[in-house]
């Protein structure tokens, strides 16, 4: 086990760290940015260092002064959280080539997995189904008309460098996909400098489901179960919850099955989650694999019992997993509410402030995994996550019920919160049959989903 | 609480004015505060009076005795800046709005102004660092201090002169005087590990200390300020 782990992260994710790290009898260093001096993670630390100024360029983003606080705090490791450094293979190797040890999957096994087509590649030839694509990059319209013929409309075209929607476009015939692939490489081509496409499937009415795995140095993997993020705005997930009503128990169990060896096989090391879109029929297709601890692991802690960040720590020291898929137990239903400073009111804009009063909820089965205390000052250069709220019930309806006490409960005065979808959507039929898609919410729009809830 | 005096003046003139008029504004003040401040102080005692203010030769000269508990953390303040003892030192010289907060008979100190603040590029962070005559170089990186061997405790330094160097991952990251003034004790042993922001060394204001002097066993704390006047 490592003698002392640096937190390179902050908010809720660095104090759940911390918590992990002394569970397991280890000592830890936060890292903290100006900005974040008097944060909780900081307080409660045992030792704390300021790594930069409030700009998470030169403070948490920013692998020398990572590592340099590691290197005088006379630390081992680096636990990286999500987020920031969490995904930079760049970052796992220099963590490495200075005798440290990234909490993660080790460089070689970032490596494999970096690239999403890649990725898919690789899954695919280990039984998963991936979703339908184009072969390789599209060379010219005609390839790109004859793939789309081969796949089937709906298609997205999606660009092969970055993400966040930019070269990105679904079409539904040949004519729209004709006009829209112009569009998609020059807008590519300004974002990322490379305009090469690629055609993906498009599921209109879509659910995601990931599956959480964890797989030792020494090649014994399990998973612990899928997770439901159907519920998003805007492709940001803003409830998890497990199980999925989405699929039969059957149907769960094999996804999770396959996707555990398909891990195993592809040499995945370290906890990691595999996304997966479901479609209406309840087919499933891989997307893509996240190689670091998730904001919605405590769905899968509350069903399981298992601490997932002392597991991940517990594997990055080269310790084996110690249990095998039958001592993993999946007990009851729950579902976390992501607590956003985001106003409803305006559009969701991120807010910043004081946090005059919190008060966290309690009762069976509620968890909540938050930074706030009464008089936190909410910086406003980070994102918007104030918390998680995870309710646990033995069955979906009691989790619904619970969350409902635990929502009204919770108080977060000073600063806008969108606490009102939550509400919201636990009164919205399509969630409460268990039928949400990932467009639920962005079909009809947030504000008018909220009037609709007011409505009653 | 020692007996302090904080002296700052203020540029009513704002950021264009030259640098030779800026160092007349300082010569003058510096030169009035030799003669004014122990009187002013001496009477500020003897009344118990709240606040003087006295004018002279387009110099405005201010004493105020400091409210009980204004360098108290309090975390309730709404004003964000003012909530710990670096964040109000820093609001002062942003709070200033035109006009930046000098000390008195030296380099301008305000965020975004001259000075090692514009020099190595970075936003305020002398806040924390200052005092009544001295002012404290931070850290600029999260390393391993190293003092350059020219700059003894006593070597002059002008505002920006380099004074050591924090080594960030075989990186060297300058540190530099925050003011003119004359190098002071060291904070922490040359080859020690220090984070972000961290205080390395004392910068003594010369002219500052002299302006201190008669303060001691004067009756109460005071806080002057004297501000340069229209011109």
């Amino acid at each position: 086990m490592f003698r002392k782990i640096l937190i390179a992260n902050r908010g809720e994710i660095a104090l759940r760290i911390l918590r992990a790290c002394r569970v397991l009898g280890v000592e830890s260093v936060v890292t903290y940015s100006e900005a974040d001096r008097e944060s909780l993670p900081v307080q409660l630390a045992d030792e704390a260092i300021c790594i930069g100024p409030a700009d998470a360029k030169r403070s948490y983003l920013s692998a020398s002064a990572v590592i340099s606080a590691a290197l005088v705090t006379g630390c081992d490791a680096i636990h990286p959280g999500y987020g920031f450094l969490s995904e930079d293979e760049g970052f796992a190797d220099v963590v490495a080539a200075h005798g440290l040890t990234f909490i993660g999957p080790s460089a070689a096994v970032l490596e494999r997995f970096g690239s999403k087509a890649g990725t898919r590649e690789l899954f695919s030839a280990h039984g998963l189904p991936t979703i339908p694509g184009s072969q390789g990059m599209l060379r010219d319209e005609l390839h790109a008309l004859g793939e789309a013929e081969r796949i089937g409309y709906p298609v997205l075209i999606k660009p092969s460098a970055g993400g966040g929607g930019k070269g990105m476009r679904m079409v539904r015939t040949a004519r729209e996909l004709e006009s829209a692939l112009r569009v998609c490489r020059s807008e590519a081509k300004a974002a990322f400098g490379d305009d090469s496409l690629y055609l993906e499937k498009w599921l209109d009415e879509n659910r995601h489901v990931e599956i959480q795995v964890a797989v030792d140095r020494y090649g014994h993997g399990v998973h612990l179960g899928e997770r439901d993020c159907s519920v998003q705005r805007r492709h940001q997930k803003i409830i998890e919850e497990a199980p999925t009503p989405a699929l039969s128990d059957a149907a769960r169990l094999e996804l999770a099955e396959l996707a555990a060896r398909a891990s195993v096989a592809a040499g995945y090391e370290n906890v990691g989650t595999l996304e997966f879109l479901v479609d209406s029929a309840g087919a499933f297709y891989f997307i893509e694999i996240n190689c670091r601890i998730q904001v919605e692991h405590p769905v899968t802690e509350m069903l399981t019992g298992i601490d997932i960040v002392a597991l991940q720590i517990r594997i990055a020291a080269g310790e084996p997993l110690g249990f095998s898929q039958p001592d993993v137990v999946m007990r009851g239903h729950a579902i976390e509410f992501r607590i956003n400073a985001e106003d409803p009111a305006h559009d969701f804009r991120p807010g910043a402030g004081l946090v005059e009063r919190y008060h966290a909820p309690g009762g069976p089965g509620v968890r909540m995994d938050s930074h706030l205390f009464n008089g936190y000052d909410v910086p406003p250069f980070y994102d918007s996550l104030l918390g998680k709220l995870i309710v646990w019930g033995p069955d979906r309806a009691t989790a619904i019920a619970r969350s409902r006490v635990a929502l009204d409960e919770l108080v977060v005065d000073g600063v806008a919160t969108n606490v009102a979808i939550h509400q919201a959507m636990l009164l919205n039929e399509t969630f409460l049959e268990g039928r949400m898609t990932t467009n639920l919410l962005d079909r009809v729009g947030s504000a008018a989903f909220l009037a609709a809830a007011a409505r009653g | 609480m020692p007996d302090r005096i904080h002296t700052e003046t203020k540029e009513a003139a704002g950021p264009d004015r030259s640098t030779t008029d800026r160092r007349a504004d300082r010569a003058a003040i510096a030169g009035s505060i030799d003669e004014l401040l122990p009187a002013l102080i001496a009477k500020l005692g003897a009344t118990g009076l709240a606040e003087l203010e006295v004018r002279q030769d387009g110099l405005r000269v201010r004493l105020r005795r400091p409210a009980e508990g204004t360098v108290s953390r309090d975390r309730r303040s709404s004003d964000r800046p003012d909530r710990t003892d670096r964040g109000e030192r820093a609001a002062r010289g942003i709070a200033g709005s035109a006009s930046p907060a000098y000390a008195v008979g030296l380099s301008p100190v305000g965020p975004g102004r001259d000075g090692h603040e514009v020099r190595d590029g970075r936003e305020s962070r002398e806040t924390g660092a200052r005092d009544d005559n001295r002012a404290v170089a931070t850290s600029p990186a999260v390393g391993i201090f190293q003092p350059r061997s020219s700059a003894r405790a006593g070597t002059r330094v002008r505002a920006g002169d380099r004074i050591g160097t924090v080594d960030m991952l075989g990186v060297p990251q300058d540190v530099v005087a925050p003011n003119d003034g004359v190098v002071g004790a060291s904070l922490v042993e040359p080859g020690d590990a220090v984070e972000y922001g961290q205080g390395l060394v004392v910068i003594e204001f010369a002219s500052a200390v002299t302006a201190a002097t008669p303060a001691s066993g004067s009756p109460a704390p005071a806080t002057p300020s004297s501000t340069a006047a229209d011109r």
